[in-house]
């Protein structure tokens, strides 16, 4: 396992730390942008009825009253670039096994060591609920970097973000679970990154439509952004538990179909 | 006891045939060689062998565990070289043997620094800067260096010079000679016959062929020229039965040996000739006739027979 585990740290630490450093980025010219942004809009625009349905879309909630606080902190974690680069991660990782292996022509010298496929899949899915906790880990800084340069009241509790990370890490097993069933029973992994890309996608425009759309709100169930509520975590300081449930075990279930369905099925290269 | 062996082994693409009831007994030891030209079906046999492929019908075991069910366990005896090689760009030659050694739980690296002084490979340059011919050298020091009881080796001395293909003939031949046994998938006919000591040949996906190759040389047949003293002698010479003559001139006779070397010489030894010359076996005429000869059968439904059989 030791080698097994070496050959997937050699071959995507460069990604996990290069969209780490992305995120942190990100993270750190958003606090520092948001503020001012905020100042800049004013209040008022932002509570105009379709400004305010369109944030609320993105952030998942009904916004009431004073809101800017935890819309500067929930954006930064609701934010598109981010979830962007997140969701990038998962994809690229996990079509690594098997049609990354496949499509690059390794997979014959791969298979022929004597490693069940079972195990590969195992070796490749540590190494890749470790990296997703990384690009987190390395994002959160550039976040907490920026917590300084926040008004006093304008810092949300430590514990209120490190459950929205956990809530953020779900989803992100979640796709990531999802992107590994696209990955198991194709051949090309451009065809499985395409097919991943637009699942997500369009798990993002269905939360997004359900705000506007009455048919989409009674799809809205279906899409994992649905159980990933940064903004009613910051409001609230509840853990929303039957979110990371149906996030964990939709991930659970689509990641252990993924490992069966590549270990059952016939794998060469083409 | 049998290595390797499949029964009815049958796998299909779609309607596209791959190997269709391939019947194969490969006994330990042997350098087997599996000829065949290209499609004709020997790399879907590995990849059953080596259970990458899952079989459409029949079976295939190896040291008498089913390479499907129980494939990455038969994998701790058995190394592969695929045809296509196709390794990781960030690959050295050190690390590759690092990491394959620690997933096979052995010390490779030793075994295959020899292999690289044998085979004159730098390990130290990534595969990325590599040409072909070095890919293929890391290839085979990868399958080599773990020496285990089967070495299945696709096709091989792709990319290689004549010297490094003579550096891995001679290899090849240690390694059976301290017992390990060599499955040898080559299109090519005078490799086979040079390293090989057992011989089959697919066409089509179907096994046309599978007989030791000291068998397949007595079959084929062998040139021979007579010359006679003179052209009196060379026509009052009755014709023996185990010469088949195409072509005279006044005084030699061209034509082909039916029969064993031995009649020939006790012939001879009572003729009046000045000249005598009988090349080897001609196995190239024999699978030739097997490749193209639209009527040959598979090899387990009727035994082939050549035109020089023995009886």
């Amino acid at each position: 396992m030791r080698g097994l585990l070496g050959k997937t740290v050699r071959e995507t630490w460069a990604v996990t730390l290069f969209l780490g450093i992305l995120l942190l980025l990100v993270e750190r010219l958003m606090s520092l942008v948001l503020p001012q942004l905020m100042e800049d809009v004013g209040l008022q625009f932002i509570q105009l009825p379709l400004m305010k349905k369109f944030v609320s879309a993105l952030m998942g909630i009904d916004l009431e009253g004073d809101f800017i606080d935890i819309m500067i902190a929930s954006l930064q974690w609701v934010h598109p670039v981010v979830l962007s680069l997140v969701w990038a991660h998962a994809i690229i990782f996990c079509t690594r096994w098997p049609t990354g292996e496949i499509d690059r022509g390794t997979i014959d010298v791969f298979l022929g060591l004597p490693i069940s496929r079972r195990k590969i899949f195992l070796g490749e899915s540590i190494i890749w609920l470790i990296s997703g906790a990384v690009i987190l880990l390395i994002g959160s800084i550039g976040y907490f970097l920026g917590v300084g340069d926040l008004a006093p009241e304008q810092r949300p509790e430590i514990s209120r973000i490190f459950i929205v990370l956990i809530n953020l890490y779900c989803m992100y097993l979640a796709v990531g679970g999802m992107v590994y069933f696209c990955s198991s029973w194709s051949n090309r992994r451009g065809r499985a990154t395409l097919w991943s890309f637009t699942l997500v996608l369009g798990s993002f425009l269905l939360n997004f439509l359900a705000q506007f759309w009455t048919p989409a709100e009674r799809l809205e169930f279906l899409s994992v952004m649905h159980y990933y509520q940064a903004a009613t975590i910051l409001r609230d300081g509840v853990i929303p538990w039957g979110d990371l449930a149906v996030l964990l075990t939709f991930g659970f279930i689509t990641w252990g179909v993924a490992g069966e369905i590549s270990a059952r099925r016939s794998l060469c290269t083409t | 006891m049998s290595l390797i062996n499949t029964t009815q082994l049958t796998r299909y693409y779609g309607s596209r045939v791959g190997v269709r009831q391939l019947d194969l007994n490969i006994e330990a030891g042997t350098i087997f060689g599996f000829l065949g030209p290209n499609g004709a079906g020997k790399s879907t046999t590995i990849r059953l062998l080596l259970g990458f492929l899952r079989p459409t019908a029949g079976s295939a075991r190896i040291m008498d565990r089913d390479c499907w069910k129980q494939s990455h366990q038969i994998k701790r005896d058995v190394s592969y070289l695929p045809g296509d090689l196709r390794l990781y760009p960030w690959f050295t030659g050190m690390n590759a043997l690092r990491i394959w050694g620690r997933i096979r739980k052995m010390d490779l690296e030793t075994t295959g620094c020899e292999l690289g002084e044998r085979f004159n490979l730098d390990m130290s340059v990534p595969v990325s800067d590599m040409s072909r011919g070095m890919r293929q050298k890391l290839g085979l020091i990868l399958a080599l260096a773990p020496k285990p009881r089967l070495m299945i080796l696709d096709e091989p001395t792709s990319g290689l010079d004549p010297i490094m293909q003579e550096a891995l003939a001679d290899h090849i031949r240690e390694l059976a000679a301290q017992g390990h046994t060599i499955f040898f998938s080559s299109h090519s006919l005078h490799e086979v016959e040079s390293l090989c000591d057992h011989v089959a040949l697919v066409r089509d996906g179907q096994l046309i062929l599978n007989e030791t190759l000291s068998s397949l040389q007595r079959k084929a047949t062998r040139e021979v020229m007579v010359e006679f003293k003179t052209e009196e002698k060379a026509t009052q010479c009755t014709l023996p039965q185990f010469l088949k003559i195409t072509r005279r001139t006044d005084t030699r006779w061209y034509g082909h040996l039916i029969g064993k070397p031995s009649d020939l010489m006790l012939w001879a030894a009572q003729q009046d000739i000045v000249d005598i010359t009988i090349t080897p076996p001609d196995l190239e005429t024999l699978f030739h006739q097997h490749y193209h000869h639209p009527d040959s059968h598979p090899a387990d439904s009727s035994p082939v027979q050549s035109e020089g059989s023995e009886s």
